[in-house]
């Protein structure tokens, strides 16, 4: 449904005037993509948001939470001894240890200290996040139903473990549209390990829209050749000359929709000038050779390789000063089954600094107050080995019955823990939160009550949250 | 904005309300707002009060009822719906309100008595009472009412334009736009028809009505998650578009599809389309729980069985009962049981196709092997081995393991160690003399395959076997029997028993090939020193790279396997050698006899190696299959794969749809042909309503995902009725009911209308002129590639790899190199093939398509979402397909438009658009075309860097500054919302 008005027009300038300012996200988000499909009557936020976006650090593989994020004291001397079957309950195990005739504990070679005021106990494969670790907000007590990399990782972008769905970049563009009439709202930056051991795939379907009309899906920007696909005009199209093409354009359009009446002309004609927008903001957004050496410093010297995970939270912060709704980034290698040990220091130093950095430069530009941070992957690791056991190399299993993520800014505690696992960091010991409680707080944050967020496809309201997910209220700041 | 927001609540614009129908009216409030809690769903029912029957509603509980047929005061409903906030229904928490005209409308009915009537969908449809009955007669009724006369009828031109995109998928060239404009003038109607018949004969129809179903099919090139690696499934698809061009009647592509194999003596057409059933996606992530996905897969049958032809959401009970429509959980698994019997695994497809899986040669292949195999039997001698003859040939040296056995090996020993240094990348011949026993029907010859674990386990079935099976030799060699693995079978052989033959097999190796997998083309076999045809029954498995792949030293069983209950040979071995090398055809035939091939056998020779190598390139196709003891299903509790409950038989739900036809197999054939019943409620409607939507843009039912409780209720319902009856008694007549549609005088009205209609009826329910929508992507390129010529019209084989970025995929695909994760660009007419063809990679469709709405076929999609953002104007602009298609309507302009620039941008205009340029416009595009002529004239290099976009030779007759700058006209030009729009 279009909600412009019909009056004629007959110039590109027209059009320009009454699209170009003061207009409210609804019928922004029309010119976004509107057409035949009613846009979602504008509802969110319910209340008032804590964060007005989110960078989602996301860690494809499954980081180990036992190296990491979740120290367990009280396993370090139980070195190859067996999980107590109660601890290990009616685990389902992969098909990939299912052979194995014993699960012996892999207690972490790293050592855990204790950091900034609050004292959050973290690796020493994250010294950078350790500096940062009163900003942060832990949840040491996740858990998913998932156990294998595809429908977990589907799980906690889209609130389910099969395809179909819309992704949470999605449903947020959705229910909030965009602030921003450069660039879309929702985007998705993808990097590879620097060890090149990416083992798992990403899938498009992780930024997609599911049943949501396609605009909403994330458009992937890119570290090599155009930014976003098709931005650059061809050769020998110089902006002079696409500027009169597109004036060209938008007349004979304007006078085809003098004559039939399609608003969706008027939609068309608005879009191309987004277009042509954007082909001068995202190349401005991708260049980061203006930005100083200490910002490069903050996030590390990665931050001037393209393509690389550092580079990425730099572009992070970008498009978070341009106001760009939801950034996803996905960091792949984090799935060691084997060899843990000499993968998981190459991943912690591609993300440690760079994540860090992030957060303390939204701080010192006063951004971290409104916008969310999270760092986190689709499951934690096994406490058992997987495969040959030595004191100083293992690999371990996908484990979702407990794991660890971090967020930040946005509305959260600082310097806060919340839950915990057991001993053996097996099981949820208190302060569970489920994937669908996360997706409901990530909601919350945004000022969207995750119950009113739906839509509706084939006869049933879809949520993100599905029937369940409640909001964690003990993290609110 | 707000007269957008009152429409939006509104609902449907404009639909007339008159007294208060049950089903149109009341039940819509009380699905949407009460049967969550208080419908069929008896585990989640509250209060035990059920208001989705009449009996449930008026029920006495506590001395009331919430129905009094006609008393409103003492009907609970009402007291309800109007209570004081915290006692009002629906519940605050249910985040649903009725509005003030819900409630009314509720009102009304209690008061007018409170009528129940069966949901319109699950009545068969009633022949309507209209005089004369045609689409126009009941749209017209339908605007009457409205107060509201149609359109008149676009231009001749514009009608072939339109129905040629929707026919054909492409546009009328000026000739046919010439031609038709001058029968029109001197035939009349008559014209309008001829057109129609020639756009249906025409090979294209079947690819344009092709490409809607493989939404629905959920076709794709690659199984999906996490692996994404690449199937074969475009036999099927090829089967779809034959069969629309042969204007198969559509109870039958129902029937082929659902249970093609099922079919007293199936053709193997006829199983290549029971791949429908297996089209879903598949799962070969290392670890995954085989059961688990075994279980998504049959499931996914359901809900696409649903969606396609039922219009009903099956897979809601998947987990519970239905909600809203009256499907119980038992329905849904009594429909999964029909499913549930495929020999397949849930880890499977990292490879190539997952099992069961056929080969399906081409309709040139199967000619070209008929021609072979007759010249061969002419050409071939008697056979003339014979047991005697089994000392009388020369084996070559170099063997690295032979046994002989003093008179022949006993079954049932194991081969001495350290064994045949087996490397998947290594070559190997084997060779060995075999004397078959009377039992020996499927036994293994040799076997180093471990059958000793669970058949899920991920090391059942690795490594290497030679069987015998029925009389024929097979070849097994892989990781996992039976998903990855190589497994041929000899053709035409036919070992008997007591007779002594000699059987010889090669492996390539891959040395010096790019390949990622082992393929079966690397296999030969040989009999009696000569090849033989074979038959590929699975279709290779993942190479390791160079440095980890080790030739391990196999120690085969000699004459058994190590599976439980498994038959030994009860036959003779002798001479058994292996080679780590390929032998020359020459020294096998020199295994049997020292004289090796004879001169005079050459000629028979090439004729068999190009049998034998067409026969190792035979596509396969995945099918569906019968196991000969079906599984037994159960409700799954929940939903869950390791939760059963109460057992089921297959069966449908025949109170609510109708009865199981009489003396009907309980199987899929069964399911067919129930499905297909002339008096079936749903599955006439729900096809018919699919192929409206693709010519009107939207459904009568607007919700063509859902006839259910919760769908819309039809704009026309007669309409709709009396076109699923005429369809039924055309013998479901597709290409009829196609031009029954495009002739009507509905379709034929102009497009546009004024922007107050546009207003009252933006989605065009009314039907008060003529359907106007964005081209699906696929029709966008292909139009462009269309006005360009450069088009490659080759209807079917192998999808294609047209341009794309490169390095799409880099940092999406997983690290392994398994096949599918490497883009390979397409070489010279492949780059210009309909866009049906193109490479569908689930986890990274081709981004044109996607930028356009094609959904990515993870799951069945009967509805595409029509969007209009700034990246589809990005690709319109920029993408060299469409730079470079603009060139070469450029060329094609200034070649055949004229000599003078007027009338080549007039050439131009009339191209793209179908019409004349209105003044105005040409002014626009003259203007423009001489602004980018002056820049091109001082920009030499800059028009020839615009003309060097995409691999076409450019004209070089044409001054370069010219042909620059109308191709910037043209892709202006093809960039109009009136050429990207069906109008």
């Amino acid at each position: 449904m279009h909600c412009g008005n019909y009056s004629r027009f007959a110039s590109r300038r027209d059009v320009l005037a009454r699209t170009a300012y003061g207009i409210g996200a609804a019928a922004l988000h029309a010119l976004l993509g509107g057409s035949q499909a009613a846009a979602a009557p504008r509802l969110f936020p319910n209340f008032a948001p804590r964060a007005k976006r989110v960078i989602f650090l996301f860690q494809a593989g499954g980081p180990s939470h036992l190296d990491l994020l979740d120290y367990k004291p009280e396993i370090k001397d139980r070195f190859n001894q067996d999980i107590p079957p109660s601890v290990f309950g009616t685990q389902r195990i992969t098909g990939m240890v299912a052979q194995q005739d014993r699960f012996p504990i892999a207690p972490t070679m790293y050592g855990f200290g204790q950091r900034g005021k609050s004292g959050m106990w973290l690796s020493d494969l994250l010294p950078h996040t350790g500096k940062v670790a009163d900003e942060i907000c832990l949840l040491r007590a996740m858990h998913t139903e998932a156990i294998n990399h595809d429908p977990a990782i589907t799980f906690i972008q889209s609130g389910s473990q099969l395809p179909g769905r819309p992704s949470i970049g999605a449903w947020v563009d959705y229910g909030l549209g965009s602030e921003n009439q450069n660039l879309p709202a929702f985007v998705v930056l993808n990097s590879l390990p620097s060890n090149g051991m990416a083992d798992q795939g990403l899938l498009s379907r992780l930024w997609g829209a599911g049943f949501l009309p396609s605009r909403y899906q994330g458009v992937q920007f890119r570290s090599a050749g155009d930014p976003v696909l098709q931005l650059s005009d061809p050769p020998g199209i110089t902006r002079e000359r696409r500027r009169t093409l597109l004036d060209g354009l938008a007349q004979l359009n304007g006078q085809l929709h003098d004559r039939v009446g399609d608003p969706e002309i008027e939609t068309r004609i608005a879009q191309y000038e987004m277009a042509f927008r954007m082909q001068a903001s995202v190349p401005e957004l991708a260049d980061t050779s203006g930005e100083p050496d200490h910002i490069h410093e903050l996030y590390g010297e990665d931050s001037r390789k393209p393509g690389t995970f550092a580079s990425n939270c730099l572009l992070a912060r970008r498009l978070a000063e341009r106001n760009v709704r939801f950034i996803q980034l996905f960091h792949r290698g984090w799935d060691h089954h084997g060899g843990l040990t000499e993968k998981i220091p190459a991943l912690a130093r591609d993300t440690d600094q760079a994540s860090a950095g992030l957060i303390l430069d939204l701080k010192q530009r006063g951004m971290l107050d409104d916008t969310l941070v999270i760092w986190g992957g689709e499951f934690g690791r096994t406490p058992y080995a997987q495969g040959p056991l030595k004191p100083d190399n293992y690999g371990r299993d996908h484990h979702g019955r407990v794991f660890s993520m971090w967020m930040a800014g946005g509305g959260l505690k600082k310097g806060y823990t919340h839950g915990s696992s057991d001993d053996f960091g097996f099981n949820v010991a208190e302060g569970g939160v489920h994937i669908h409680d996360l997706q409901a707080t990530i909601l919350h944050l945004l000022g969207i009550d995750h119950q009113k967020l739906t839509y509706e496809f084939q006869g049933r309201r879809f949520r993100l949250t599905d029937v369940e997910g409640s909001v964690v209220k003990e993290v609110l700041a | 904005m707000e007269k957008c927001l009152i429409v939006l609540l509104m609902g449907a614009c404009g639909i007339a309300n008159a007294a208060v129908d049950y089903g149109r009216d009341v039940r819509p409030i009380l699905s949407e707002n009460c049967f969550l809690c208080h419908g069929q769903d008896a585990k989640k029912r509250m209060a035990g009060l059920r208001l989705d029957s009449f009996e449930g509603a008026t029920a006495q509980r506590a001395g009331r009822a919430a129905l009094v047929p006609g008393k409103l005061e003492a009907s609970e409903i009402y007291a309800r719906i109007t209570a004081e906030p915290s006692k009002r229904m629906p519940p605050v928490y249910s985040n649903r309100t009725l509005t003030p005209e819900q409630v009314t409308t509720l009102k009304r009915w209690i008061e007018s008595g409170g009528a129940y009537s069966k949901h319109w969908a699950f009545v068969p449809p009633q022949r309507p009472a209209m005089p004369q009955p045609r689409i126009d007669a009941f749209v017209r009724k339908r605007l009457e009412a409205e107060g509201l006369k149609p359109n008149p009828p676009a231009a001749p031109g514009a009608w072939l334009r339109r129905v040629s995109l929707d026919l054909t998928g492409l546009p009328p060239s000026l000739d046919e736009l010439d031609s038709f404009a001058k029968e029109v003038a001197t035939r009349g109607e008559a014209a309008y028809t001829a057109a129609v018949d020639r756009l249906l004969a025409s090979p294209r129809y079947g690819e344009r009505m092709a490409m809607d179903w493989m939404d629905v099919a959920r076709y794709a090139d690659t199984h999906g998650f996490n692996n994404d690696s690449a199937r074969s499934m475009w036999r099927w698809r090829d089967w779809v578009i034959d069969s629309f061009n042969a204007n198969m009647p559509y109870d039958r592509f129902i029937t082929e599809q659902l249970a093609g194999d099922l079919l007293p003596n199936p053709t193997m057409n006829q199983r290549i389309a029971t791949g429908f059933g297996r089209n879903h996606v598949i799962n070969s992530e290392g670890g995954i729980i085989d059961e688990e996905y075994r279980v998504e897969y049959v499931t996914d049958r359901v809900r696409t069985l649903g969606m396609a032809w039922l219009g009903l959401t099956l897979e809601c009970a998947h987990c519970h009962d239905h909600k809203f429509d009256p499907i119980t959980q038992r329905d849904h698994y009594r429909f999964y049981a029909f499913f549930n019997n495929v020999p397949e695994l849930g880890e499977d497809g990292r490879v190539t196709n997952a099992v069961p899986l056929m080969p399906a040669p081409t309709s040139e292949q199967q000619m070209r092997i008929a021609e072979l195999q007759d010249r061969i039997a002419r050409l071939t001698p008697p056979d003339q081995f014979h047991e005697q003859q089994r000392n009388a040939g020369t084996t070559p040296g170099g063997a690295v393991w032979q046994y002989s056995c003093a008179s022949a090996c006993t079954p049932g020993e194991t081969s001495p160690k350290p064994g045949v240094p087996v490397s998947k990348r290594k070559p190997l011949t084997f060779s060995a003399w075999i004397n078959p026993g009377e039992s020996d029907t499927n036994v293994a010859l040799l076997s180093a395959m471990d059958y000793s674990v669970n058949p899920v386990a991920t090391t059942y079935g690795k490594g290497m076997e030679f069987r015998l099976v029925n009389g024929e030799l097979e070849f097994r060699f892989g990781d996992r029997f039976p998903a990855y693995e190589i497994r041929v079978r000899s053709q035409g052989a036919n070992f008997k028993p007591g007779q002594w033959r000699h059987v010889a097999l090669t492996y390539d190796g891959a040395e010096g090939k790019t390949s990622m997998r082992a393929e079966t083309s690397w296999v030969r076999l040989f009999v009696d020193g000569r090849e033989v045809g074979v038959k590929i029954l699975n279709e290779g498995f993942t190479l390791p790279d160079e440095k980890s792949d080790k030739p391990s030293p196999t120690v085969f069983r000699i004459g058994w396997d190590n599976a439980a209950k498994s038959q030994r040979y009860s036959g003779l071995l002798d001479q058994i050698a292996f080679w780590p090398r390929v032998l020359t055809d020459d020294e096998i035939a020199g295994l049997v006899d020292k004289a090796g091939i004879p001169d005079k056998e050459k000629p028979l020779q090439s004729s068999r190696k190009e049998l034998f190598a067409i026969q190792r390139k035979i596509p396969t196709v995945m099918v569906m299959q019968e196991m000969a003891t079906p599984r037994e299903t159960h409700v799954l509790l929940r939903g869950g794969y390791n939760t059963p409950g109460e057992k089921v038989e297959p069966g449908v739900p025949e109170a609510l749809l109708g009865a199981w036809p009489v003396g009907a197999p309980k199987n899929r054939l069964g399911l067919a042909q129930w499905l297909t019943k002339p008096d079936h409620p749903l599955t006439a409607r729900v096809v018919v309503n699919r192929f409206w939507q693709q010519v009107f843009g939207l459904g009568i039912v607007k919700t063509s995902d859902n006839f259910g409780l919760q769908g819309e209720s039809p704009s026309h319902p007669e309409l709709l009725d009396w076109l699923a009856l005429e369809f039924i008694d055309s013998g479901w007549n597709v290409k009829a009911l196609m031009k029954q549609m495009v002739l009507s005088a509905t379709y034929r009205q102009d497009a546009s209308a004024s922007p107050e209609m546009f207003t009252r009826d933006p989605e065009n329910r009314l039907l008060a002129r003529g359907p106007r929508f964005r081209l699906p992507g696929e029709l966008i390129r292909d139009q462009a590639l269309f006005l360009s010529g450069l088009l490659k019209n080759r209807l079917g084989g192998p999808s294609v790899f047209p341009y794309q970025t490169k390095d799409l995929y880099k940092g999406i695909v997983v690290a392994a190199d398994i096949p599918g994760t490497k883009y390979i660009e397409s070489q010279g007419d492949d780059l210009y093939r309909r866009s049906l063809y193109t490479f569908w990679k689930r986890t990274v469709p081709h981004p044109t398509m996607t930028v356009f709405d094609v959904p990515d076929r993870e799951v069945c999609t009967v509805r595409r979402s029509v969007t209009n953002t700034p990246l589809q104007a990005l690709t319109l602009l920029n993408e060299p397909i469409f730079v470079e298609a603009a060139r070469k309507v450029a060329e094609r302009a200034y070649r055949e438009g004229g000599s003078d620039t007027g009338a080549r941008l007039e050439f131009l205009f009339r191209l793209a658009t179908g019409r004349k340029a209105r003044a105005p416009e040409l002014s626009v595009l003259r203007k423009t075309f001489e602004q980018m002529l002056s820049q091109f004239t001082a920009d030499q290099t800059g028009a020839r860097a615009l003309l060097a976009v995409g691999e076409s030779t450019s004209d070089q007759a044409i001054p370069v500054n010219e042909l620059a700058a109308y191709a910037a006209v043209a892709n202006m030009v093809l960039n109009m919302d009136e050429v990207i729009t069906k109008g």
